[in-house]
């Protein structure tokens, strides 16, 4: 893992796969959002609305992996100080929360002609209503705090507050398990899936689209994060120079 | 039940899901697309004047 702590070993990496990222994410989004627009019939039950599936299930999808990255990224540079981790987090931030407002968003689009309301203060809408506040507290966290101006890293608190947060991802999965709840049970487990085959398809390139977008918004994030710590250091170099 | 929508006047609910992801999205791609390319250009120009032994003064804080 630390043969990839040096920044210019990760960009020889990270320039070559980014257009990759982006450009088979995009073409995958396509396809998958055609087919679940156009291609697939209505569900039997929710008729058109359950079109919305191919676009708020990615976004939950990657509104709490993303958080799990965050978390991830947060114990490695705790524990290991790797210094790519605390740039990692920081740049999966923006993306996650985005993804995750889209969640709740797509979410009440698709509440008010199925259930009749746009809102309802159940358990999974209330937990992923408590992540988006988690992002908007991380992000107000390293936005200008130690970390950042030592080369991007997280701070101790911030790293802590991304596992502490880490609590609630397992509640959103569980939450429509352990409360009554107007959101639909779990439709995919590791068992199979409740979604016929003729509808499933379309999610599959839409999850998988979405999440090679989020990959390649991440490592543009986390290359212009190390952009800006090169030319604070080439800076600083200049200023001790002149002190000199 | 109370509120529920059927019909072709579900389709609004569709094409405002999938607008409001695709204006999001593209919103996020694009800032962090030019984000990336003017902090990598600064990079790039600031290490080419260093080697030419030039100094940006622009770039003085």
């Amino acid at each position: 893992m630390h043969a990839y702590a040096n920044p210019t070993r990760f960009l020889a990496i990270a320039k070559p796969l980014t257009p990759w990222l982006l450009g088979v994410g995009l073409l995958l989004l396509l396809v998958g959002g055609w087919a679940g627009l156009m291609l697939v019939p209505g569900e039997a039950k929710q008729g058109e609305t359950a079109r919305i599936l191919y676009v708020h299930v990615p976004s939950a999808w990657l509104g709490m992996g993303g958080w799990t990255s965050l978390a991830i990224a947060g114990l490695v540079q705790l524990v290991w100080r790797h210094p790519l981790a605390g740039i990692a987090a920081r740049a999966i931030a923006v993306p996650g929360m985005m993804f995750t407002a889209l969640c709740l968003a797509t979410g009440s689009i698709w509440g008010r002609p199925t259930w009749g309301t746009w809102w309802e203060w159940d358990g999974r809408m209330t937990s992923m209503l408590v992540l988006l506040f988690l992002y908007a507290g991380f992000i107000a966290l390293t936005n200008g705090d130690e970390g950042q101006k030592q080369g991007g890293t997280l701070s101790r608190g911030a790293a802590i507050y991304a596992l502490v947060g880490a609590i609630n991802i397992p509640i959103i999965n569980r939450s429509v398990v352990w409360w009554n709840s107007l959101h639909q049970g779990p439709s995919i487990t590791l068992r199979g899936s409740s979604i016929d085959g003729a509808l499933l398809w379309p999610l599959g390139l839409t999850v998988l689209g979405f999440s090679l977008l989020f990959g390649a918004i991440v490592l543009m994030r986390m290359r212009r994060i190390i952009a800006d710590n090169r030319v604070a250091a080439r800076l600083r170099r200049l200023a001790d120079d002149e002190g000199n | 039940m109370t509120g529920v929508i059927s019909g072709s006047g579900q389709w609004a609910y569709v094409a405002a899901a999938y607008g409001l992801t695709a204006l999001l999205t593209g919103i996020v791609l694009w800032t962090s697309w030019s984000a990336m390319k003017k902090a990598e250009r600064r990079s790039d120009a600031l290490r080419a004047n260093n080697r030419r032994g030039e100094t940006p003064r622009g770039d003085r804080k």
